[in-house]
Formats: structure tokens, C-alpha cells, sequence
């Protein structure tokens, strides 16, 4: 098996679709899980991928790979009451963390999902519709009425504005949960959670298996079905090396909080776009931070809370 | 017998042959390269409140634009430099423990272009000697044309459900700035310090954060770039934030991709299960 | 040394034999290799865009043909378990024909494994020193299970065809106990595949404790009913003569096992549909579509008439007895294993994703290609490992005697 996986690198390094693609060199392609790396060996690696991106995308790429830092736990919480759909963290995000924007049905990635749910009526009209009839009514014809139905709305809505009377809206991408199921079932350890927070993966690790995109409850993760289509103008040269820097086919992505941008102590590309501030990120360990300061104050809930996964991405409403 | 063997090898050669030249997709085009034949006209998208919060586009760095703007609604989709064009806030109550320099707003005086007139034509108290100006005599002001085509949204104010009249947040003879209950001036770039008098539980939220935007380091005592009240609400139109969530309408960011197998999502609008 | 060398060139040479028939069906496998062989490049040159698998559907005919294929592996233990616990006759004379047949379908597990992976040239990643091995993860726990179970059928099977080549007897000191490790390991690698569905929450329809008795049913009922297929072919095209006892005990066990494979199925479906909650979406949307989506209706009905059909034939002795119309209730009970454990099994799974999207799946030509040309490299290596063990057993084969010719 070793020895027809290895045949298998070397053919597909030897095969490339896109001529524009530098070749990896053979250090990237046996290069160890970023976890169990020395300092220098990532600094190899980092350097290597520097060198790779910069070719490939014609600019000056830099690959940070700053650790977690000590005393942050990053949070997120996200106002439902406010949020109108706009869908422009969708667009922020992917402006941000270079995801493959092709046209074929698969090379479009976004990591953010903003569910429409309607809010539904209630009507007199509905009454004599239940079922059965005789000796009353065990059904109301008001069941399945949408109002509070969460996971019974839309996510392709196309109205010429939002917010619409009778829709509310719930973004939706990786929680990083505390206890994530997506890092257990991973056979190869290449999804994790880092030390203060995020759950990430190492690209350069990941076999492709969709194992954690079937664990997660929350749809988070995206698989590259091809090499990832990313024009060298939007691709944004500011990378981590477990965060935002590209792709590559066959391997799985998601949310992790842009760490490109939270390790060096800013916030997520999401948080800024927001045109109504429903979005707040934070260090859960300060009190001060205002993602304390909601856990404090506000009413806030986690999605399917009853599966344990213990997640740092609170809805909260006021 | 075993030249059979050898024919059917060769037939799935070419069998296999044909098949690259027939099935194999052919890859599209990669992603058309964006006009990089820019026009003359620089890209201005706006924020959070259209003709309150417009960017320009530029480069602050070769390479790296100060915003990206959406090619479909003028959206500003994403900051080079949260702390562009950005000026200290200025002393704000609560918020005496940020470090120096921390929290930054963008000015807003610099966006009401007629505002260095208003402090000076007509309302000083002087005035031109042709026509002094007289302070109202009752505070439901005469609808003056000039006014209202400098601020169409003036027509019935609302603001407060007919409650409150120009005067309440407009100084009276500087008019280019706020005014607090003392009488004493507030800036243009600080309405929080006038917001905040009603809108105190908005104004507690926001001094932490959990209302409206900072965009910036989010430490919580890093440097932010401060978002104003009236960066996102406009107080001469409050219909428009009343019904629909205290934020005017936008036009949405298109839907996600369909994914393949799927022709379109008209699916989506029925209901799951038939009753 | 030399003896091993003998058998190698024994056995290589007794398959090569062969008249027209065995050619032309040999051929006709050969070339859908070559076609499995080339999408396999095509996937992993463009990449999984190939197929139908969507990031909402990321699991399609793969991973169906992977999990159906672990249940006939599982189901070559109906021969063994009999021939060694219970010293059935007639059984434990081609018992070792189980075992081939269970190396065979363990490799073709693997190749599928190899299909649908996204990099399968990284696969080393899961092998220690080099790589990491997660003892939390099914799949790794799948991998190690499914590995050793090809290399103790390997090594009990041909241990057994050795002794029978050379003439030695067999040691039983050592041969019997990992015989029973082997029909142990059997259960053991079907439950840990069902394990791995059905211990993700995000996934209501496969995450109740029925999946593993359910894969161990309907294992044991598709894995015998081609088994019976087999040996009946075996009958009419070798000398090789199966003992009557031993297919119609694997046909008692089908028609157990098939029962109980249905009655799962009828509990799952009461369960799921009475109190109707979204956590039943997967299955109502295999039953009846969903939001109007009615991909696989046809596909559950129709597996639905074939196990029940193939259930009342199995019950009925006229036909149960009747070697030609008992390889048609078993193609039947095949059939419709196959597409309710399958594709019927897999895909709802994931319709709707977890956040309530509901897409469908259509696999595409490169998918099919890929799976027919998978079935047909185990029919391939089926048919070699098939007719060396048959050799070897009518005594064809034979150290130090001269080749003779098979058919």
C-alpha cells in the first residue's frame, strides 16, 4: 500500500491539469503533520510554500506561522436579531481566505451558509385543514407551519432586498467547538484544535477521506473537488499556513477564524463586513472583550447544543 | 486463445482512447481575469448607510487596495487597512480607559460638504445684513425649499414619532455642529455623545462593542476603528429603521453556487412535506 | 524455497490454461480494468469534479459499493463458521472457496477506498512511523480491521491450498485458532463499517443502534446468495462437484438472514415514520423525495419488491431446491441488498446536509466506469483465486505431478 501510494504521489506530481501550477517540490510532498513539526521544519515548510505561492501567483506571498498565543481563547458571537441576509460575509470571506471560485458546478467554495427561514403565518383559513377528520382534528392545519422552524429554509434566496418582512436569517459556518467531532473522526490526525481556539486543518496532510464532513452537525466543511480556481488579481498574498494560503485539489477546508488576521490580533474578515454589527469575536478568557461581555448580558444559545460539540460560535439576540 | 486476450486488450485501448476524446470534460476557461483595463471613474462603494458611509477605492500599497467592493451591489466587501482616513474619537465617556490613540472614527464632517457654510451663512446669529435671521418663533418650523433640498428626508420627521424638531440635536446658532441639554457643542463626528442621550441602553452596548461595528484589533484594548451612529442610522429617516429592524433595506450578495445534479433551487420554496 | 517457487509456477500456470469461454470472459473483464484504470487517472489529474460528489453529497456509489463489498467479505465467514465450529461436511470442503471469495472482496473494498478518497497518493499518512494513526477514528479503525482480515483469510486460505499442494497435513496448532480469529474478525469488520456511519449524530438517519445488526443481516444475506451463484457456476463449468448440503445450508442461512434483514428495515421505517420529525428527512426523502426530489423513489421501491420477492422464493422449498430457480431468488436478494444498502443507505444520508439543504446525486459516467471496472478486477482475481484453489483442490494441481489441464 506504502509503495502504491507513494507511485501514486509521483504520478500525480508528474500530472498536472493547469500548466500554470509551480511544481511542488518532493520536501512539501513528504513533509510531516505540521503538529508534530520541529521549528525548523516548519520554517522549511513555510519557506517552501513562500517560494510555491509566489511563483504561482506572481506576487510576493507570505505564509505566517505564528502559534496560538498564550492567555486568548478566540469566541464569536453573532446577533440573530440583527442580521439582514446580505450575505456579505459570504463575499468578505471569500475575499479573504482565497477559496476556489470557478464556474463549474463545485469550484465555487463558500465556508459561510445563511439560512432564510420565513417566518410564517398562521391562519384561520389553515384550520379546516388537518387531518384526520373523524372525531376531531388530531393534526392542526397549522402544523408545518415554518414560524421558529430552523433547517426548514432557504439558502439560494434572491430578493431585490433584504431584510424581508417575512424572513429571518442565520448564518452558518464552522462552530470550533470545544469538543469537536470532526477532529475525532479524522483518521490521520490532520484536523485539530488549536491551542487557543480554532479547530484547523494541515492541507498539506489531509487525504481527502470526508470522514469529518460527515461528523460535523453544522455543515462546515467544503471539499476541493478539482484544483481550486483562484485568479492571481483576488488572490490575497497575506497567508497562514493553517489558515487562508491556497488549496489544493482532493483536500477538505473550512471556517478557522481567519487566523492570518486573528493571530496577529485582528479580526475576521466576517466581523468587519458586517454592515450592522451583528457579528462580534473576541478573547473569551478577557472579560472585557465583547464576546464576554455578550455571554455576560445577553440570551444567547448554541445550534443542536444537545449533540456536545460544545461550540465557541454563540447566537445571541436582543 | 490467447490472441483473443491480446484483440480485447487492444479494442480497450482504443475503447479507452475514445472515451478521453469524447466524455472528458472539457475544463472551462479559468475565471475571467477582472478588467484590469480599470475606468476613469474610481470604484466608490459604501458600507453600511448609502450617502453616509462611501469609500473610494485606492491603493494604499502597490497591490493592496484600501477596500474591495462588490461587483454586483457596491458593497464594501473587505478592508486593506481598517484605520484608513481615520481620526482619534475624542473624549468619550466610558471609554476613559482605552489606551491613547486606540479608538478611531472616520470623519463624518469631512463627508457634509456644505457643512463649513451652515456654521457660517445664516445661522451665526448675524447673518447677512440683507437678511438677518430670526430664531423660530414656535418649534414647529415653516418648511423652508432650501432645507428641504438639502436634506429631502426632512419631510415629516419622525424621528421620536413627531416629538422631536430640529432644534433638539442641532445647535442653534452653530449649526454645524450637535448640541447637548447644556447647550454646548457636540461634533459631527461624535453623535454618540448626543445619540446616547435617549438611546442610553444602545449606548452602553455600544461602548462595549456588542452594538454596532469596530473593525480593527480585537483585543480589547486594542486599536479599533469605531463605527458611529451615524454611520449605519439615519435620524432624519427613521420609518425605513423602524420597519424593518432599525436598518434600511440593501440589496443582498448573490446565492451560493449550485451545487452539480442540481438545475436550480426552485425546490427550496416547496414544502417538504406534503400535508 | 523451491517448493514455493514450484506452487507459484504451478498455480500461474494451471490459471493460464484456459479454453475460449474463460478467455473471452476474461477479456471482457480486461477491458473494463483498462477503463477503471484510466477514470482513476482522470480523477486524480482534474480531480473529484469528475464525478457527481458534491461537498452536500460527498459520499455516492464509492462508498456504497465499499460498504456492500465489506458485508459479502463478512459474508464468506456463512461458509467457514459452519465448516469449523459445527464440522458441517460439506462445507468445510470448500470452505477455503470462502476465503478466496473474502480476499477478493477485501480488495475490492480497498480500491474503492482508493476511488474515493480525494488524495489517495497521501494515503501513506495513515501508516506509523511515517504517518499517524488515530485510535479515535472509525475509518483508521476500518483500515486496520479490513487489513488484517485480507492477510488472516490470505494466510489461513492459502496455508490450506499449501498443505493440500504439498500434501502435509495441516497444523492444527496453529491453523485452527486463527480460523476462529478469522470468523471472530469477520463480524468484526462489518460492525466496525457500520460503527462508522452510524456514530455520527449529524447524521439521524444512520445514527441508531440497529445499523450494525442491520449491516450483519443483510451481510449475511448477500454474501451467501452470491456465494450459492458461485458455486453453482463452479458446478457447471469445473469437475470441481459442491456438496448439496452445503448450498442449502447457505440458502437456510439467506432466508434467515434475509427475513431479519427485512424486518429491521420494516422497524426502521415504523420508527422513523410515526412520529415523522426531521431527523426522518434522509429516509422520506428515500421513500417518497423530498421537496419534490424524487431521485431514488424508484431505486428503494424496487429493492423493496426485489428482498421481499426474493424472501417468499427463498421461503418456498419448490423453489429453494431448485438449482435453476434458486439462482434467481439469489440474484433477487443480491440485487436488492445491493441497491437498499448502497446507494439507498449512503445517499440519503446526506439529504438533507446537516443545516437542512436538500440537493440530489447522479453519478456520472466516470463513477460507473470506475465501479464496473472495480467488480470486474474482483471478478478478475475472483476467478483466478477460484479456479487455482479448485485446481488445487481436484488434485490438478499437485506438487511434483505434471500440470494437467483444467477447464
Amino acid at each position: 500500500m506504502l509503495s502504491l501510494s507513494s507511485l501514486m504521489g509521483t504520478a500525480a506530481l508528474m500530472t498536472h491539469s493547469d500548466d500554470a501550477h509551480a511544481a511542488a517540490e518532493w520536501g512539501e510532498h513528504f513533509q510531516k503533520n505540521y503538529r508534530l513539526m520541529t521549528e525548523q521544519e516548519k520554517i522549511e515548510a513555510r519557506d517552501r510554500l513562500q517560494r510555491r505561492y509566489s511563483a504561482e501567483y506572481g506576487k510576493p506571498v507570505s505564509v505566517d506561522i505564528t502559534g496560538a498565543q498564550p492567555g486568548v481563547l478566540m469566541g464569536y458571537a453573532l446577533n440573530i436579531r440583527k442580521c439582514i441576509g446580505c450575505r456579505r460575509c459570504v463575499h468578505a470571506c471569500v475575499a479573504e481566505n482565497n477559496q476556489s471560485r470557478g464556474t463549474r458546478p463545485g469550484e465555487k467554495i463558500e465556508w459561510i451558509q445563511v439560512l432564510r427561514m420565513e417566518r410564517g403565518k398562521f391562519e384561520k383559513e389553515k384550520m379546516e385543514h388537518g387531518y384526520p377528520e373523524g372525531l376531531g382534528i388530531q393534526v392542526g392545519g397549522n402544523a408545518y407551519t415554518p414560524a421558529g422552524q430552523v433547517l426548514e429554509g432557504q439558502f439560494r434566496y434572491t430578493p431585490e432586498a433584504v431584510p424581508e418582512k417575512d424572513a429571518t436569517y442565520m448564518p452558518i459556518a464552522c462552530m470550533q467547538c470545544e469538543k469537536p467531532p470532526c477532529v475525532k473522526v479524522c483518521p490521520v490526525r490532520t484536523t485539530y484544535r488549536e491551542g487557543d481556539g480554532p479547530v484547523v486543518i494541515d492541507y498539506n496532510w489531509c487525504i481527502g477521506c470526508r470522514m469529518c464532513m460527515g461528523a460535523c452537525p453544522y455543515w462546515a466543511r467544503r471539499i476541493n473537488v478539482t484544483t481550486p480556481v483562484l485568479p492571481k488579481e483576488a488572490m490575497n498574498p497575506v497567508t497562514h499556513y493553517l489558515g487562508n494560503r491556497p488549496r489544493m485539489r482532493g483536500v477538505v477546508e473550512k471556517c478557522h477564524w481567519c487566523l492570518q488576521r486573528t493571530r496577529q490580533g485582528r479580526y475576521p474578515a466576517c466581523v468587519e463586513v458586517c454592515p450592522v454589527g451583528a457579528r462580534k469575536f473576541g478573547n473569551l478568557l478577557d472579560p472585557e472583550s465583547e464576546v464576554s461581555k455578550v455571554l455576560e448580558r445577553k440570551n444567547v444559545f448554541r445550534l443542536k447544543a444537545e449533540l456536545n460539540t460544545f461550540p465557541k460560535f454563540f447566537y445571541f439576540y436582543d | 486463445m490467447k490472441k483473443i486476450a491480446i484483440y480485447t486488450v487492444a479494442l480497450a485501448l482504443v475503447g479507452g482512447a475514445l472515451y478521453a476524446a469524447v466524455a472528458m470534460e472539457k475544463p472551462q476557461e479559468e475565471a475571467a481575469v477582472q478588467a484590469a483595463a480599470e475606468t476613469k471613474e474610481p470604484v466608490v462603494c459604501f458600507e453600511s448607510r448609502k450617502g453616509a458611509s462611501e469609500i473610494t477605492q485606492k491603493d494604499i500599497k502597490p497591490g493592496l487596495p484600501n477596500v474591495k467592493c462588490s461587483p454586483t451591489t457596491n458593497a464594501a466587501l473587505w478592508y486593506g487597512d481598517p484605520f484608513e482616513g481615520t481620526v482619534p474619537m475624542g473624549k468619550m465617556p466610558g471609554l476613559e480607559n482605552l489606551p491613547e490613540g486606540h479608538a478611531v472614527v472616520k470623519p463624518r464632517s469631512d463627508k457634509l460638504a456644505i457643512l463649513p457654510m451652515c456654521g457660517t451663512a445664516c445661522h451665526n446669529g448675524v447673518g447677512p445684513s440683507a437678511n438677518p435671521p430670526t430664531l423660530p418663533k414656535d418649534k414647529r418650523p415653516t418648511a423652508i425649499p432650501t432645507m428641504e433640498s438639502l436634506v429631502p428626508d426632512l419631510k415629516d420627521l419622525q424621528h421620536g414619532r413627531g416629538r422631536i424638531w430640529c432644534l433638539d440635536c442641532h445647535h442653534t446658532t452653530k449649526r454645524d455642529k450637535l448640541v447637548d441639554h447644556f447647550g454646548d457643542p457636540i461634533s459631527f463626528d461624535q453623535p454618540q455623545l448626543l445619540c446616547g442621550k435617549c438611546h442610553g441602553d444602545k449606548l452602553r452596548d455600544w461602548r462595549d462593542g456588542i452594538h454596532g461595528k469596530r473593525i480593527g484589533e480585537f483585543a480589547s484594548d486594542g486599536k479599533k476603528r469605531w463605527f458611529t451612529c451615524t454611520e449605519c442610522h439615519n435620524p432624519h429617516n427613521v420609518q425605513d429603521g423602524e420597519r424593518n429592524r432599525g436598518f434600511i433595506q440593501l440589496q443582498p450578495e448573490p446565492p451560493p453556487q449550485l451545487p452539480r445534479g442540481m438545475a436550480d433551487a426552485k425546490h427550496e420554496l416547496v414544502h417538504p412535506v406534503e400535508h | 524455497m523451491q517448493k514455493l517457487f514450484r506452487f507459484a509456477t504451478d498455480y500461474v500456470g494451471y490459471i493460464l490454461k484456459g479454453g475460449v469461454r474463460f478467455y473471452a470472459w476474461m477479456g471482457t473483464l480486461a477491458l473494463f480494468i483498462v477503463g477503471m484504470l484510466y477514470v482513476f487517472y482522470l480523477q486524480n489529474t482534474e480531480g473529484l469534479i469528475v464525478t457527481g460528489m458534491t461537498s452536500q453529497i460527498h459520499e455516492g456509489l464509492y462508498f456504497s459499493n465499499l460498504v456492500f463489498l465489506v458485508g459479502v467479505a463478512a459474508g464468506a465467514v456463512t461458509i467457514v463458521f459452519p465448516a469449523y465450529v459445527y464440522h458441517h461436511e460439506g462445507m468445510h470442503k470448500v470452505s477455503v472457496l470462502g476465503e478466496m471469495l473474502a480476499i477478493t472482496a477485501v480488495i475490492m473494498v480497498m480500491m474503492f477506498v482508493f476511488a474515493h478518497m480525494g488524495r489517495p497518493d497521501r494515503l501513506w499518512h495513515m501508516i506509523p512511523p511515517w504517518g499517524i494513526y488515530s485510535l479515535s477514528s472509525m475509518l483508521g479503525w476500518d483500515v486496520l480491521v479490513l487489513t488484517g482480515y485480507l492477510i488472516l483469510n490470505f494466510v489461513c486460505g492459502f496455508y490450506y491450498l499449501w498443505c493440500k499442494y504439498t500434501g502435509n497435513p495441516i497444523n492444527k496448532k496453529w491453523f485452527i485458532p486463527l480460523v476462529f480469529i478469522a470468523i471472530v474478525w469477520a463480524l468484526s469488520i462489518h460492525t466496525v463499517t457500520a460503527f462508522l456511519i452510524a456514530t455520527m449524530p449529524a447524521r439521524p438517519m444512520w445514527a441508531h443502534t440497529v445499523m450494525p445488526i442491520r449491516f450483519i443481516a443483510t451481510a449475511f444475506a448477500a454474501g451467501p446468495s452470491l456465494i450459492i451463484i458461485i458455486f453453482l457456476i463452479i458446478r457447471k463449468t469445473t469437475r470441481f462437484w459442491i456438496d448439496d448440503s452445503a448450498i442449502k445450508l447457505l440458502t437456510t442461512i439467506v432466508t434467515w438472514c434475509l427475513g431479519i434483514a427485512l424486518f429491521l428495515t420494516l422497524s426502521e421505517v415504523v420508527i422513523e415514520l410515526y412520529a415523522r420529525t426531521e431527523h426522518a428527512n434522509g429516509l422520506y426523502y428515500l421513500m417518497f423525495g423530498l421537496h419534490g426530489l424524487t431521485g431514488l423513489v424508484p431505486w428503494f421501491w424496487s429493492a423493496v419488491v426485489l428482498m421481499i420477492g426474493a424472501f417468499i422464493l427463498f421461503l418456498t422449498p419448490s423453489v429453494r431446491n431448485n438449482m435453476t430457480l434458486l439462482p434467481i431468488a439469489c440474484a433477487m436478494a443480491f440485487a436488492g441488498i445491493w441497491i437498499e444498502k448502497g446507494m439507498g443507505l449512503i445517499v440519503p444520508g446526506f439529504i438533507p446536509t446537516p443545516i437542512g439543504e436538500v440537493t440530489e446525486y447522479y453519478p456520472t459516467f466516470v463513477e460507473w466506469l470506475m465501479t464496473l471496472g472495480i467488480w470486474a478486477f474482483g471478478f478478475f482475481v475472483l476467478t483466478i483465486l477460484l479456479k487455482g484453489a479448485i485446481g488445487i483442490l481436484l488434485g490438478d494441481i499437485k506438487f511434483g505431478a505434471q500440470a494437467a489441464t483444467a477447464k
